[in-house]
């Protein structure tokens, strides 16, 4: 098993914020815009798991003290991945188990995708540096 | 947090035409699908590109999330970012999902585009240098960001109120504060800002369409403006494209570069 450990703990926090809606914007001024998407926060797994196309299934969602943990399969051997999240990728996670997880690499990661609809990012290093969310006021 | 995405979306068409009552739903949470996810960082990859290109250490960033043609408008959101070591932050401010409130984020170019965006396109404006050396140490500081914040959000905020305050508004507050040490108020912000030559845009907002967003969503408010303006159907605010003229005119920033 290959660890790949991603430098910014602080991708974290577009979990742990709670953070919501992709599909506000506003007309004129702007609108929230906080990505719904959870972020890995690390993932261990066989690097050739993660390739584009990859079929996966999701084999258990596991919540621990240190974020949710998707427990990923492949269809082809049984290998399987685990991806590090945060707390609240819990939140309706059960309902993928079983589901089928298509990978898709890009320049900046891998997006994890359940019918169409994206499900996480695992960021390479390029993507961890796009990604940061600090509330500053209340 | 609350989810107020689908009032927001709702208050984007509402402008136009929002008759329904949907005040008060919550924010119904979609996830995105994996080509807009795909393209939102691509498109945030292009702009750190072009960004670390340019040599700026602080620039205007706006995103282009509604089609706003109808309004002669290109872009409806902009952030200031800047430079953090080797990469860049936006700090921005964001109204949490159609609610009458709203708050400043500092944000990485991935979040700033992820969102369901009208057009994968970018505009930046680079700062003239006298306006980063001044913006620069402003940003790094959460202090000074929130100093002239005000929580109470309004899409339409009159510019020169201090009742609401909307994105851009905040946005080019900020700018003022950073320029004129004085302006450590918002309303000697706004000062500021008139005496610079900044011209907000005028909406021509009919009396039922005013009703209808009013109604429809919390994060509408015409109570700001000027009674002679505001039933005369011409409702001013801060917006990107007006903001940018304004850069460019007064020689405080540069031309609008546009990333896809």
């Amino acid at each position: 098993m290959n660890r790949i450990p991603f430098r910014r703990a602080a991708i974290a926090a577009l979990l742990a914020a709670g953070v919501c809606s992709a599909q506000a914007q506003s007309t004129l001024s702007d609108a929230s815009a906080l990505s719904l998407l959870p972020v890995a926060i690390s993932v261990a797994a066989p690097v050739a798991i993660l390739s584009a196309g990859a079929v996966l299934t999701v084999v258990a969602v596991e919540a621990t003290s240190a974020g949710t943990v998707w427990v990923l399969e492949r269809a082809s051997d049984g290998a399987r991945a685990s991806v590090r999240l945060g707390a609240r990728a819990a939140e309706g996670a059960s309902a993928l188990v079983g589901s089928a997880v298509v990978v898709t690499a890009i320049s900046t990661g891998w997006i994890l995708s359940a019918a169409s609809q994206a499900i996480a990012f695992i960021p390479n290093e390029l993507g961890a540096a796009l990604l940061y969310n600090e509330r500053i006021t209340r | 947090m609350r989810h107020g995405c689908l009032i927001a979306a709702l208050c984007a068409a509402g402008l136009a035409l929002a008759t329904s009552a949907q005040a008060g739903r919550s924010c119904e949470a979609r996830p995105p699908s994996a080509s807009a996810v795909a393209r939102s960082l691509t498109l945030a990859e292009h702009t750190a590109a072009r960004l670390d290109a340019s040599g700026a250490q602080v620039v205007a960033l706006a995103r282009a999330g509604q089609n706003l043609s109808e309004y002669g408008l290109r872009y409806s959101h902009f952030g200031l970012a800047y430079r953090d070591g080797a990469a860049w932050r936006v700090v921005h401010k964001l109204n949490a999902c159609g609610s009458a409130q709203a708050a400043v984020y500092r944000q990485g170019l991935g979040e700033f585009f992820l969102d369901d965006l009208f057009q994968y396109e970018a505009a930046i404006v680079v700062l003239s240098p006298d306006v980063q050396n001044h913006l620069l140490p402003v940003l790094r500081d959460n202090v000074r960001v929130a100093q002239l914040n005000t929580a109470a959000y309004n899409m339409v905020a009159y510019p020169w109120s201090v009742r609401y305050q909307q994105s851009n508004q905040w946005a080019i507050e900020t700018l003022a504060s950073a320029q004129e040490p004085a302006a450590r108020t918002r309303e000697r912000a706004q000062a500021w800002l008139k005496l610079q030559g900044y011209e907000p845009t005028t909406l021509h907002i009919s009396a039922l369409k005013r009703l209808g967003a009013r109604i429809s969503a919390a994060n509408i408010a015409f109570d700001d403006h000027p009674n002679e303006k505001r039933f005369g159907d011409r409702i001013e605010t801060v917006t990107v494209d007006s903001v940018f003229e304004w850069l460019d005119r007064s020689g405080m920033g540069g031309t609008v570069q546009v990333i896809r």
